[in-house]
């Protein structure tokens, strides 16, 4: 895991430099023209050809491996697994539902305006815990009435599937049908999804952990049909400064200290915090898909809890 | 220490408009660092006529900064001339009553800015541009600083006179510049000015120097002897920035 | 956090603030800027209008607009704000369809030159653009009315006040230019909302009632016109009374 005081150092360096200028659209995530030793590629269990030797970051630590990042964030995620919604709750007093609830009842899954509907394919990446796939599969079979949809959830963390595969036992058999899972890398999908394939691509408070985003937004754009829609609910930048400064202290001081008492494991929570910190902001994430080739409506997204988080969505064009 | 009322009269050296008669030794003030961004108004101009070249004429759309600053420029100027013309309007019947030699100096200064403001009242609406919404505001502080600046004496109201038109000298200079910047960006990016902008900017700089020439008539009219000087024209000058700051948002 | 970028926000969202309320420049030389919506927007939302009629401003109509432009089902999630995206496209496209048409509609009010009469004649106009979705204009003013909706709405009445009076030939640079937007504003949603319940031919009762509200709130700031004119000429006979006197003002 994390050592603690490297953390700490790291911590305070990002403090100091304004965080926006490292940002840059370009920049961003990877800087594939340092041409580094690749020491990080030899203990990569995932043999991903074009990332063992490009670097991103690790909440606020810089200049690791893509595959370095994937491994440890998979670390995180095996070792809060198991009480990861209960502290979603406590992280966020309760709110992460209703921000769920209200991303899934606006992309509005399995609405068709054709008589039968018509059938829908959808990915629910990073979706281990089926928080968003069951209120898909909920949206879709009892609001709309409509079971002719298919939902595979993706993760790359077995562990997290474990716990989402659990969960779907107590769904009803009709839905269960129609829910799959796999094991897979969002920034290189499986040749199982095919291209042009699906209706809707979601990822929830997932794509933060991605070791390269752009790559994982061509990716989606890759799968998705022409007009199918890629939709994207993750932590964002607080507008309001007085807010944004209590949220702040709250997530910095807070957050990693219940997790130390509730989880025990106060490394992966404070890795959650800074992840958190490190995501670009609406604007730029926007650019960023803008950039994968969707196109945007409006503003380009929707903010929740004065920017606590945000729903981002794009269209791939015809 | 640079006494204030040379600084527009060297704005205006630095971008001519139009020849314009300047003694030699106030001539010789020129302090070029301080205002080296004007400069630049030189070569845009001496630049301006080789732009018949005979590529297509293709104009950029104005960006929203760019239709953020026309607007708020042209309603800062019609509030500016409405207050400029209410100062005199204000000022004229205490002041001719005291000193009649000075009803023909007041006529002309209050007609030319009748006609700025006109003109402006004419931009604006063309434009779309909404007026100041504070217009009422603006209307009783400038009758109430005409009225009582020429109860307190000529020399007090030709020091007003002087602090309003360097402040306002100062203001249409600064839109010229950003003027220009703007032309000057379109033309490296290979795009043409309109005449729109190109009579605008004839329209700001001939009425900047109209409101420099108030200045030299207030100078002449010892707006320097008022009492306590230093203290009207710094009031002034503030009240003038403030409320071209508010006008620009409001 | 960096105090800069704290600020940096700061400014951005006073900016914002303030290019709401500004209304922007508009260039005779230079092409007009974009519209608010793009491309694909336009194709989805021309062909959901359609619908309109028969399905109200619904998701219904979005969805059925997105399949006959050859989008999917869930392309309409590209409006995050659903149907109330439907009714904006109406007041955009309705209000744009007034320059257009300026010739044809004032040209029986060529006589009288009044801007009144000529901001009647354009208020009729745009009400009579309502027609075709007049029975599903209820339901839409329940979505505008929703709080998220409501800037959105009372910005879009502000510029087809605006763009009445423009269009009108007013050319009022003081505080009336404000008053005069306002109350059209005000009679306009009202007339709006009475056209709702309009059965009479040719929506004959919204135009007599119309004509009564303008005709009221002209019989009134011509009453606040004539106290202002009293009040400052009452005013300035007064001290050119006491100048008479000698005394020195």
């Amino acid at each position: 895991m994390v050592a603690r005081p490297a953390l700490r150092a790291a911590t305070r360096i990002a403090r100091r430099q304004p965080v926006a200028s490292t940002y840059s659209s370009h920049n961003f995530c990877t800087s594939t023209p340092t041409l580094r030793p690749s020491t990080a590629s030899s203990s990569s269990t995932r043999d991903s050809s074009n990332g063992s030797t490009r670097t991103t970051h690790f909440g606020f630590q810089d200049g690791i491996s893509e595959s370095e990042k994937t491994e440890r964030v998979a670390g995180v995620f095996h070792s809060v697994a198991e009480s990861y919604d209960r502290m979603n709750d406590l992280m966020s007093f309760g709110w992460h539902r209703i921000w769920k609830d209200h991303f899934v009842s606006s992309l509005n899954p399995g609405y068709s305006s054709s008589i039968p509907p018509k059938p829908q394919r959808i990915l629910d990446v990073a979706g281990g815990t089926g928080d968003i796939a069951f209120r898909m599969l909920n949206q879709s079979h009892v609001v709309n009435a409509n079971p002719n949809i298919h939902i595979t959830i993706s993760d790359i963390n077995p562990s997290m599937l474990a716990v989402g595969k659990q969960r779907s036992l107590s769904l009803p058999a009709a839905q269960q049908a129609t829910l799959s899972f796999l094991e897979a890398d969002a920034t290189q999908l499986p040749a199982t999804i095919a291209p042009d394939s699906l209706d809707l691509y979601t990822v929830a408070f997932g794509i933060r952990n991605f070791a390269n985003i752009p790559a994982a937004l061509a990716e989606a754009h890759r799968v998705l049909k022409p007009g199918g829609v890629f939709a994207c609910l993750e932590f964002s930048k607080v507008g309001n400064p007085v807010f944004d400064a209590v949220y702040k202290r709250w997530s910095f001081s807070a957050i990693p200290l219940i997790g130390q008492l509730v989880a025990g494991d106060r490394d992966s929570y404070q890795y959650l915090v800074e992840s958190i910190e490190r995501f670009p902001s609406q604007d730029e994430f926007r650019g960023l898909i803008e950039d994968a080739g969707f196109v945007v409506g409006g503003k380009g997204y929707e903010d929740l809890t004065l920017g606590v988080a945000a729903i981002h969505k794009g269209m791939k064009p015809l | 220490m640079p006494p204030p009322r040379d600084l527009p009269r060297v704005l205006r050296t630095l971008c001519p408009a139009r020849p314009h008669v300047l003694s030699p030794a106030r001539n010789a003030f020129l302090s070029m660092t301080t205002f080296a961004p004007s400069r630049r108004c030189i070569a845009t101009t001496a630049a301006a006529p080789n732009n018949a070249a005979p590529s297509t004429p293709k104009r950029k759309p104005l960006t929203k900064e760019q239709r953020d600053f026309l607007s708020s420029a042209l309603r800062v100027n019609q509030t500016g001339e409405l207050a400029a013309t209410l100062i005199y309007t204000a000022q004229t019947p205490p002041l001719v009553n005291a000193h009649p030699h000075l009803r023909p100096l007041m006529a002309h200064m209050y007609e030319q800015e009748a006609g700025h403001l006109r003109t402006f009242n004419s931009l604006i609406t063309k434009h779309r541009v909404r007026p100041t919404a504070l217009y009422p505001l603006w209307s009783v502080a400038a009758t109430a600083l005409g009225w009582s600046t020429a109860l307190m004496g000529r020399e007090a109201a030709m020091a007003c006179t002087e602090a309003v038109e360097t402040e306002i000298g100062e203001h249409y200079n600064n839109q010229i510049r950003t003027l220009l910047e703007m032309f000057e960006q379109w033309e490296a990016e290979g795009y043409e000015v309109g005449d729109e902008f190109r009579d605008l900017i004839g329209t700001l700089r001939r009425i900047r120097d109209e409101e420099l020439e108030h200045l030299d008539h207030a100078v002449e009219h010892d707006a320097k002897e008022a009492r306590p000087y230093w203290l009207l024209t710094s009031i002034i000058r503030a009240g003038c920035r403030g409320a071209i700051w508010t006008s620009e948002r409001v | 956090m960096a105090p800069s970028r704290a600020l940096a926000r700061l400014t951005l969202l006073r900016r914002a603030q303030q290019t709401a309320l500004r209304r922007p420049y508009h260039s005779y030389d230079h092409p007009a800027p974009t519209g608010i919506f793009n491309a694909h927007e336009q194709a989805i939302l021309s062909a959901a209008y359609k619908h309109v009629p028969e399905h109200g401003f619904t998701a219904q109509s979005l969805s059925l607009g997105a399949r006959d432009a050859g989008y999917l089902d869930v392309s309409t999630n590209l409006f995050s704000e659903g149907p109330f995206s439907l009714i904006r496209y109406h007041l955009v496209t309705q209000r744009e369809a007034l320059a257009p048409r300026r010739e044809a509609i004032l040209a029986d009010v060529t006589a009288s030159t009044a801007v009144p009469a000529r901001v009647e004649r354009l208020t009729w106009e745009r009400l009579l653009g309502n027609r075709d979705v007049n029975h599903r204009w209820q339901e839409a003013l329940a979505i505008m009315a929703q709080p998220s909706h409501v800037p959105a709405s009372l910005h879009e009445l502000a510029l087809l006040a605006d763009e009445i009076h423009f269009l009108a030939g007013d050319t009022s640079v003081d505080p009336s230019w404000y008053t005069k937007r306002g109350g059209l504003s005000m009679i306009y949603a009202s007339s709006e909302l009475f056209m709702t319940n309009d059965r009479s031919p040719g929506f004959g009762n919204t135009r007599a009632f119309l004509q009564r509200r303008l005709a009221e709130a002209g019989s009134l700031s011509g009453a606040v016109g004539s106290v202002t004119q009293w009040l400052g000429f009452t005013a300035s006979a007064g001290v050119n009374v006491l100048r008479s006197k000698g005394v020195r003002i």
